[in-house]
């Protein structure tokens, strides 16, 4: 949604409400996403007892920490590969670095995370070079009106694909919790209902607090955006998501979103894209899985220093992670945006083709 | 390492991934672009001919991104189920270590 705000084809408030709803339903439609994480990446055996379920939480405290890290600095980064990451770190520690499906990891996760982007950006690209260039015929005032009614749509396929695609990370890490406590089996794999609604309720509740910061960076910040541009990286980003999907790839909604808005930002003759802006995307990117990993590695030596047998080490690593987030959170308020600093439902077509005018948050 | 990209890469799936992408967004954002020069173009257009052609060349545009949405959505409910992981080879070696 953070295009169709940044082209003002929807307020703030309303597109995160749509998309939260959308990523709500999105999360009942498939499992199969689920069960590449439950167990496809690392080996359910060695997850048993409370230690198995240590390293479940070491794993979600190390992906938590680097998504707030990265919230922090204003830089998307994947919370699905902060997740892999952090079941990785967790469990090479915990066991050995022979329990992670190092095959599987490549093909499913690497892979599409390396491709995913760069077709969505290819799409994207071309589909913004097209269609400036069949605009001109129509006028880019009524262009731009046109766009931002279509963005509605194209930015709700995307809330859509996301549900159904970062919502069953979550629960795939629920389910290898229930895994190690004997709840539910690995080769009969199912992800219980109640977990399917926790995840989509946490899913939904999350994106309708905003996340205003990355909001502004995928919108704003790494190119400006007019809402023919927006409709191309929401399209393309759908696509790609959707098609992937189908194929049973589990991809960051994040990285392939950042693709197709930096494609539609150079498929259009003069756009200026932030290259440094882009720069700290792609570094975040290559770290996300092994900062991710390292973290939750920590996360588990600290909580095994005061036992993973018990329930010691687990609450000393979640006290330790809630004081983390607290204090991110309080440094985060002293430069905060708004979605009144993003609101652009005010600057009419006219003033875009014009000027451009960029909202006040991007440079925040 | 063409063996080793072959076995972590699968082509076929990839082209196809592609093409949809082509399809589903240069394309929906191509043909929208159609429609909006199609309903201007009625909306202005002075002989009833032309104005039944260019709504009815905006109604093929409607029928196609429509279509595109709705296939997107129906390719999401039948993602294909996932396949039983077999036990790895790794896993025996760390059953082995811890017994052993």
């Amino acid at each position: 949604m953070a295009t169709s705000i940044a082209t003002g084809a929807l307020k703030p408030r309303v597109a995160v409400l749509i998309s939260a709803v959308l990523n709500f339903a999105g999360a009942f439609i498939s499992i199969s996403v689920a069960a590449t994480i439950a167990k496809g990446i690392v080996n359910p055996a060695v997850l048993a007892g409370n230690e198995g379920l240590a390293l479940v939480l070491a794993a979600l405290i190390g992906a938590i920490s680097w998504n707030l890290i990265t919230w922090y600095l204003k830089i998307p980064s994947s919370s699905s590969h902060a997740l892999i990451g952090g079941v990785i770190g967790a469990t090479i520690v915990a066991s050995s670095i022979h329990a992670v499906n190092g095959h599987n990891l490549a093909k499913t996760v690497i892979i599409p995370a390396a491709l995913s982007p760069l077709i969505a950006g290819l799409v994207a690209g071309i589909g913004t070079f097209t269609v400036y260039k069949l605009i001109r015929w129509l006028g880019e005032t009524k262009a731009i009106t046109g766009y931002r009614f279509g963005q509605i749509g194209s930015a709700s396929l995307v809330s859509l694909a996301h549900g159904t695609n970062d919502a069953q990370k979550t629960m795939g890490v629920i389910s290898l919790a229930l895994i190690a406590h004997g709840d539910i089996s690995a080769t009969h794999f199912a992800v219980p209902l109640w977990v399917k609604l926790v995840c989509a309720s946490a899913m939904a509740l999350g994106t309708a607090a905003g996340g205003w910061r990355i909001i502004n960076t995928m919108g704003n910040r790494i190119t400006s955006v007019e809402s023919p541009q927006g409709f191309a990286a929401e399209s393309s980003s759908a696509s790609v998501i959707l098609a992937s999907s189908y194929f049973g790839y589990p991809l960051s909604t994040t990285q392939v979103v950042s693709g197709g808005v930096l494609g539609a930002g150079l498929g259009k003759k003069l756009a200026s894209v932030r290259w440094g802006v882009i720069g700290q995307m792609a570094t975040a990117w290559v770290f996300t899985i092994p900062a991710a990993a390292v973290l939750a590695g920590a996360a588990w030596e600290i909580a095994n220093l005061f036992g993973t047998s018990s329930n010691s080490g687990s609450l000393v690593i979640a006290a330790l992670a809630a004081l983390g987030a607290f204090g991110l959170w309080t440094l985060a308020q002293r430069n905060n945006i708004t979605a009144a600093d993003l609101d652009r439902t005010r600057v009419t077509p006219e003033i875009e083709a014009d000027s451009g005018e960029a909202p006040a948050a991007v440079a925040a | 390492m063409l063996a080793l990209a072959a076995s972590l890469i699968d082509w076929s799936a990839l082209w196809k991934i592609v093409l949809a992408a082509l399809i589903g967004g240069a394309g929906v954002v191509i043909v929208f672009a159609f429609l909006l020069m199609a309903v201007d173009r009625a909306t202005r257009a002075s002989s009833n001919s032309v104005r039944v052609a260019t709504y009815a060349l905006s109604g093929i545009c409607s029928v196609f991104i429509v279509g595109a949405v709705v296939i997107g959505i129906y390719a999401m409910t039948q993602k294909p189920k996932s396949k039983p992981v077999r036990p790895a080879k790794a896993a025996a070696l760390v059953v082995l270590r811890r017994t052993g």
